[in-house]
């Protein structure tokens, strides 16, 4: 089984470029400038939102181009994802021990 | 159905958190009893399907898209809580590393993606067990429940929450966001996610499938 689920991780990794073939935005995920347009106004709270860029926000890179920064993206999200479970795992066994052993 | 952060309000956000915080932890507990070397590789590959899954956009009429989640898949697979407590996991980065959903509203985007598409799903799949259209049905399920939650918590915004007449949060109304969502999660995204959970379940179970444990 596990060989299974790797190998479609595999494939949906290689795939996923494919998100990127379009540019509509999710409902209720709009930029400012659509509120804006559609409503004459923005509201207040998402005005003022607290708003935190990241070095990879929307899933590109700066200076990269779309199709790596998105590969790039994944990959990064795949790695952050094993090392959570691997420091939960960490985790529960120090606290069963007692101690933590790294 | 990310929510980004400044779409709910400050009320909403504590109350969300109140619930999910609980659950967090419970889900935890629960995590720890299935979380071993030999499960790690394959609740990692699975959250990370999870995460690239929602990578793919899909463009539908209207000028919107969205996206499959695969919390129904890990929830089948290793039981609610572990599909609850691996989805949010994913939603955490999404949020912190790539900007998609905000950290304030990360109590509602793992309260509906993440522990109502794992539960609604997950009992779906045990009403329906032994048929064989049962992935499908319980992946289309779970992400239409999703739906609802999300849209009910965006449509009372513009209800409790307004200055002067103008929404202050979230501006579109009950209806419109659960035409909007709900409709376009039981048109589309929800047969994506039940061809998706279909697929992936029906190629993975084989004859290994008391390698999975269920913890429900």
């Amino acid at each position: 089984m596990r060989r299974k689920v790797f190998l479609i991780l595999g494939i949906l990794l290689a795939l996923v470029p494919l998100g990127l073939l379009t540019e509509s935005p999710a409902w209720g995920e709009w930029d400012n400038d659509y509120y804006q347009k559609v409503l004459g106004f923005v509201p207040e709270g998402i005005k003022n939102s607290f708003h935190h860029e990241t070095f990879m926000s929307d899933y590109s890179l700066k200076g990269v181009n779309d199709v790596a920064g998105y590969y790039l993206s994944a990959l990064v999200g795949l790695v952050l994802i094993y090392v959570l479970y691997f420091i939960l795992m960490k985790i529960f066994r120090a606290k069963k021990d007692g101690k933590i052993s790294v | 159905m990310h929510i980004p952060d400044g779409y709910i309000s400050p009320t909403s956000v504590a109350v969300t958190y109140a619930v999910a915080l609980p659950l967090w932890v419970y889900g935890l507990k629960k995590l720890k009893k299935t979380l071993n070397e030999e499960t790690l590789p394959l609740i990692g590959a699975l959250s990370a399907i999870s995460f690239v899954i929602m990578m793919f956009n899909i463009p539908i009429p209207g000028g919107t898209s969205g996206h499959a989640v695969g919390a129904v898949l890990i929830a089948i697979l290793f039981g609610p809580w572990v599909g609850f407590i691996s989805v949010s996991l994913v939603l955490l980065i999404q949020a912190v590393v790539f900007g998609d959903g905000g950290i304030s509203t990360l109590a509602i985007n793992s309260l509906s993606m993440a522990f109502a598409g794992s539960f609604c799903g997950y009992y779906m799949f045990e009403l329906l067990k032994g048929k064989k259209y049962a992935p499908f049905v319980s992946g289309w399920f779970g992400i239409v429940c999703s739906a609802c939650l999300i849209s009910f918590v965006l449509g009372i915004q513009s209800i409790f929450w307004t200055h002067n007449g103008h929404p202050l949060y979230f501006p579109f109304d009950l209806k419109t966001a659960f035409v909007a969502l709900v409709g376009s999660h039981m048109l589309f995204f929800g047969v994506a996610e039940g061809i998706f959970t279909q697929l992936v379940y029906g190629y993975i179970r084989g004859k290994k499938l008391s390698e999975v444990k269920h913890e429900a």
